[in-house]
């Protein structure tokens, strides 16, 4: 069990994390609301020591994929769809942010969260091999699929 | 493209209200930072287990521990353990001839008058009783209802023939006898042939008959007949003669004592 103020201190640092993890993988309000609450609950009732700041954030990533990967499993989530929009975002966006997203998010499941990871977290293939529990050659595959595909979708340049 | 892609990710940002939201969800979720850990429900079921796991333990107790003995002896010398659920639980033969008896019969989780019946009407005891063989029942148990039960039924069994007995005596004497290999009906008869030959060891005692010791017993203390009666006691004296009285009888006459004891063993 973690203090109070470790947990805050956590909500603080890793939410934003968390939530793009959510936005990645999940479509409604709701879902990310569940997963805030069940990281962070683990989290909190979590006895794990972390060696590092960089520990605990693969930590939480890892949790949150997890997470979001047992919603999905539930039978109720398999059987239902959920009518709201792809990108729950309360505030307007810039079309460029935009499209962008969407192109990450119309990619295949698999792929989305090796991007985010890779481009925005700056995680090398190998540290997210150990996060997401895969092999650095399927990351490789995954990594250079992606930007391929993304090439495409967005006609930009892209530099690894 | 890397900074595309940073950019528009830097733009998904968690709201105040989920942050909020889900510091009320944990408080609430751990009752204000007091719980310690969630308990698996897996391990909810610890305590239900270790109660069965007791519950069997004890139960297995109850049943497969003796409280009473019952020591047939013929040549073949068993022992019943009953439970006290009037069971019989273990059944051990002393010797040679006990184990084969045993071998030939099922008497294991039966009440134990009918193991004792089955014993008694077995081919192997039937001939021996029939070709003059001497049967002792023991009762070997603390005093108490149980025991005195068993006793009585024991005595209710024996009284039908002349040639069985029944005693009853208590664990000390059953085992000081079971050290030395001996049921508890032998240890008796061999400290009875002890008294009048000291040279007798268990071992000789183990392979000889009931009807053996007790001749040699007659025959060794034939001139002093009154010093040595049959049953003489050992234990605590509950002892109870259903049959053997023509024995003593004959015995008790005789100046010399195989031939009065014969004399009576022969009235059968």
């Amino acid at each position: 069990m973690r203090s109070e103020q470790e947990i805050n201190r956590a909500i603080e640092r890793y939410s934003d994390t968390v939530r793009r993890l959510c936005m990645i993988h999940l479509k409604s309000y709701a879902d990310t609301e569940d997963i805030f609450q069940t990281v962070f609950l683990k989290y909190a009732l979590s006895s794990v020591h972390f060696e590092s700041e960089e520990h605990e954030k693969a930590w939480i990533i890892r949790v949150t994929i997890n997470a979001c990967k047992d919603l999905f499993k539930s039978f109720f989530r398999s059987r239902t769809t959920s009518l709201e929009t792809l990108i729950d975002q309360p505030a307007p966006m810039n079309p460029d942010h935009r499209e962008v997203l969407e192109a990450v998010l119309s990619l295949p499941p698999k792929y989305r969260d090796v991007i985010y990871l890779h481009y925005y977290e700056g995680y090398s293939a190998p540290e997210i091999g150990k996060i997401v529990g895969r092999n650095v050659n399927t990351i490789y595959t995954l990594l250079a699929r992606s930007r391929q595909m993304l090439r495409e979708k967005l006609g930009g340049e892209a530099d690894a | 493209m890397r900074d595309k892609i940073a950019q528009a990710f830097d733009q998904v940002q968690a709201e105040e209200a989920l942050k909020t939201s889900t510091r009320e969800y944990i408080r609430r979720k751990t009752r204000g930072y007091t719980r310690t850990r969630q308990i698996p429900g897996y391990l909810r079921l610890v305590p239900v287990a270790a109660c069965l796991v007791l519950a069997v333990l004890a139960g297995n107790w109850l049943y497969f521990t003796p409280t009473v003995e019952i020591s047939i002896d013929i040549n073949p010398s068993i022992e019943l353990g009953v439970n006290r659920f009037d069971r019989v639980v273990t059944a051990t033969g002393y010797n040679a001839d006990g184990q084969a008896l045993l071998d030939t019969l099922e008497v294991q989780n039966l009440d134990y008058n009918d193991a004792v019946e089955q014993i008694i009407n077995s081919d192997t005891v039937a001939a021996l009783l029939s070709g003059d063989g001497i049967v002792t029942i023991g009762v070997i148990g603390p005093d108490g209802e149980q025991t005195t039960r068993v006793l009585s039924d024991m005595e209710a069994c024996t009284s039908r023939s002349e040639n069985m007995h029944c005693y009853h005596a208590d664990g000390d004497t059953a085992e000081e006898a079971h050290e030395m290999g001996l049921s508890c009906g032998k240890y008796r008869a061999y400290q009875q042939l002890l008294q009048v030959d000291p040279t007798v060891t268990p071992e000789q005692v183990a392979n000889m008959t009931m009807r053996e010791i007790w001749d040699r017993i007659q025959a060794l203390s034939g001139t002093t007949a009154e010093t040595a009666p049959v049953q003489s006691e050992y234990d605590d004296g509950t002892e109870s003669h259903t049959a053997g009285k023509s024995e003593e009888q004959g015995h008790h006459g005789g100046e010399h004592g195989e031939q009065g004891y014969r004399h009576g063993g022969d009235e059968d």
